[in-house]
């Protein structure tokens, strides 16, 4: 165990469940491994590969899930009430690593501990109660809660006394749907199906009791760059997010025709129908109101008639499935809220299965445009129909054939985010090679594509792998911290400054250096999982419609021509030499 | 005469979502947009220049930064948010 280094414990909390019984115990971590992984995604990536038995099934009682939270969590710097749930993805067989915000996070670091990992499953539908100390965690049987959604149980724990922060599931979870949320405080950790996970072992919440109390090595000094962030988080640098909110996105995007639309076959909807869903529009269907994270001070969470709405969402359940009514957009994304699902999944899953209808490969009555609720419903329950879409396009591709796995949008079988890549060929190579599958979140790419000087339209060989690393890079700089991507543009030396925050956070010497190794590190660990479970060079690709189709406008005329295929796969092996590995994309370092 | 479309960030600074100027170089443009909304600077236009949280896009295609670009009657100029994350 580590000397008293702050910001972190030192140590981790292991619950194994089996039947209705639990067993929790501390174990503890070598320093080594802060300084190798920071924490975040990181560390989860390093306690993933060690926990995770090989070729597990993500859904099998032996698969862990991980709660890890972060040096800097905890403490007064602005955006960091974060946690990072770290698993292996049930919808692409791969490491999968959300993040979720707000109380939860904060409350669950007060047990003391760096991460807790899950293990086992219990023998019913039950809550577990993590605390402090081991020997009091629980579980309690919970069928009454079947079917509820995670608002509905935090909500009703805290009325009745049982806890106040809640992470849980909604019938999405429980029905195992492969892209099901957790969520808490009314965040989600949405991506890769982590709440199948937490259904799979049969564990419908957990909530957190501890007043374990990490400190910082120089309070004066966290206050005072606590203030300095504060000041900043509030310029012009994230307006758009604390004024507008990414909802703004819609709009723009249609007028740069990266906008994906009806499962991408076309990349804008046109002025018209984009002011509809722009947040003008949106208004007109439900009072605009604005909210933020606990210790957040953008506060960057928009709501129309009380329902939070980015813009990832925005375009899944609105442009991709063809809606174009602000008050049905809102509703379908309430539904999923509710029902705990992914929203680009979700959307993602449907848009394939109108354009299969549209096809004729599927006799379903679903068509672009049509109310989405219903359908989120059945998918949420695995009711007719639903059971497939709860599959996600990759297996839905393959049941259905008839040509489809051409137009199923995902790589690595995590469905595209609301960027066409035909239009932002950077991040097309970003999609291919990221660790989790198709994901704007750990891929940044998109940055790249909107700089003066870069080709969006078609790849600079030579430069994109590094653009792609870069942005890569960062993000895994913040999501390891942790702190929020929104306030990116207030900390333009993020390696300078992230040194010094965990310099007077931790007490330990970092430097720009040590986390530029330890990003490379964390890199290597998610590719090492992946490659452990499986992957290989093959998955590091788009559809075919991506390469054989044009960009298409609002009126279907030809805007932009298809990404050749020959020179993205040469940037796929470009990226993986540029990482360090071997012709075929073999680690040459497996940690 | 060319149509300055604005998005996002830079709309909500300028208080409009268009302006129409006469064709000249990139950095007459500016100047002329400055002065017609005023409200653009300095977050979105400083010195002259566009600032580091703004990205000009011919048409919504190939973004323009060289400040002795020609830009012909005709041109749609489409200024949005250089954040672009969601």
């Amino acid at each position: 165990m580590m000397d008293r280094v702050f910001g972190n414990f030192g140590q981790i909390l292991r619950v194994d469940l089996d039947g209705d019984r639990v067993r929790a115990e501390r174990q503890p971590l070598p320093e080594s491994v802060y300084r190798e992984c920071i924490g975040g995604v990181g560390l989860g990536a390093w306690l993933l590969l060690r926990f995770a038995p090989a070729g597990v099934d993500p859904l099998a009682p032996a698969a862990p899930i991980l709660y890890v939270f972060s040096p800097l969590l905890a403490t007064p710097l602005t955006t960091t009430a974060k946690f990072a749930l770290v698993c292996k993805s049930p919808l692409t067989g791969r490491i999968c690593d959300g993040l979720s915000s707000s109380r939860f996070a904060l409350a669950a670091k007060r047990l003391g501990v760096d991460a807790v990992v899950i293990r086992g499953a219990l023998g019913q539908l039950s809550t577990l109660h993590l605390d402090e100390d081991p020997l009091r965690c629980r579980v309690v049987p919970c069928p009454e809660l079947a079917g509820l959604s995670a608002a509905a149980v935090s909500d009703m724990f805290q009325r009745t006394g049982v806890a106040s922060h809640v992470s849980a599931i909604g019938p999405a979870g429980e029905a195992l749907v492969r892209y099901a949320t957790v969520s808490n405080d009314g965040r989600h950790a949405g991506r890769g199906g982590a709440g199948a996970v937490l259904g799979a072992k049969k564990i419908k919440a957990i909530t957190v009791r501890g007043e374990a109390v990490a400190g910082v090595a120089d309070p004066a000094a966290v206050r005072a760059r606590a203030r300095d962030l504060a000041a900043r988080s509030q310029g012009v640098s994230t307006d758009k997010y604390r004024r507008l909110g990414t909802a703004s996105n819609l709009e723009t995007f249609d007028r740069l025709r990266i906008l994906p639309s009806r499962n991408f076959q076309a990349a804008a909807i046109g002025s018209a129908r984009a002011k509809r869903l722009a947040p003008a529009g949106l208004a007109s269907a439900g009072e605009h109101t604005r909210a933020g994270c606990a210790g957040c001070t953008i506060g960057c969470d928009h709501r129309y008639g009380g329902q939070r709405l980015e813009y990832e969402t925005q375009f899944a359940l609105g442009p991709l499935c063809g809606v174009d009514d602000p008050a049905r957009l809102l509703a379908a994304a309430r539904a999923c809220d509710e029902l705990g699902l992914d929203t680009i999944s979700a959307g993602g899953s449907l848009a394939f299965a109108m354009e299969c209808c549209e096809r004729g490969l599927l006799d379903w009555p679903l068509r672009f445009g049509d109310d989405l609720v219903p359908w989120l419903a059945r998918i949420a329950r695995r009711d007719g129909p639903g059971d497939l879409l709860a599959e996600g396009t990759r297996r839905a591709a393959e049941v259905i054939g008839g040509g489809s796995a051409a137009f199923a949008c995902h790589v690595k079988g995590l469905e595209l985010p609301g960027y066409e890549p035909r239009a932002m060929q950077t991040l097309a190579l970003g999609l291919c090679v990221a660790s989790r599958g198709a994901d704007h979140n750990r891929s940044g790419a998109y940055q790249a594509d909107l700089r003066p000087g870069v080709d969006r339209y078609h790849a600079d060989p030579a430069r994109a792998p590094a653009l792609v690393i870069e942005t890569e890079d960062h993000a895994t700089l913040l999501d390891s911290l942790i702190l929020c991507k929104f306030l990116r543009g207030a900390v333009p030396e993020p390696w300078r400054e992230g040194a010094e925050l965990l310099r007077m956070v931790t007490g330990l010497a970092y430097d720009e250096a040590d986390l530029r190794r330890a990003v490379a590190t964390i890199a290597g660990l998610r590719h090492a999982f992946n490659l452990r479970e499986g992957w290989t060079l093959a998955e590091d690709q788009l559809p075919g419609r991506f390469h054989d189709e044009p960009v298409r406008d609002a009126d279907a005329a030809v805007d932009a021509p298809p990404i050749d295929r020959a020179s993205l796969a040469a940037q796929v092996l470009a990226y993986h030499r540029a990482r360090g590995r071997g012709p075929d994309g073999e680690a040459t370092d497996p940690s | 005469m060319v149509t300055v479309e604005l998005y996002g960030l830079p709309r909500l600074r300028a208080g409009a979502e268009r302006c129409e100027l006469a064709p000249g170089r990139l950095r007459e443009l500016l100047a002329a947009l400055a002065a017609a909304l005023p409200g653009l600077v300095p977050d979105i236009l400083r010195d002259g220049g566009l600032s580091e949280h703004a990205l000009l896009a011919v048409d919504g295609r190939d973004l323009l930064s060289d400040p002795e670009a020609q830009v012909p009657d005709g041109a749609v100029l489409v200024l949005i948010s250089a954040q672009a994350g969601g």
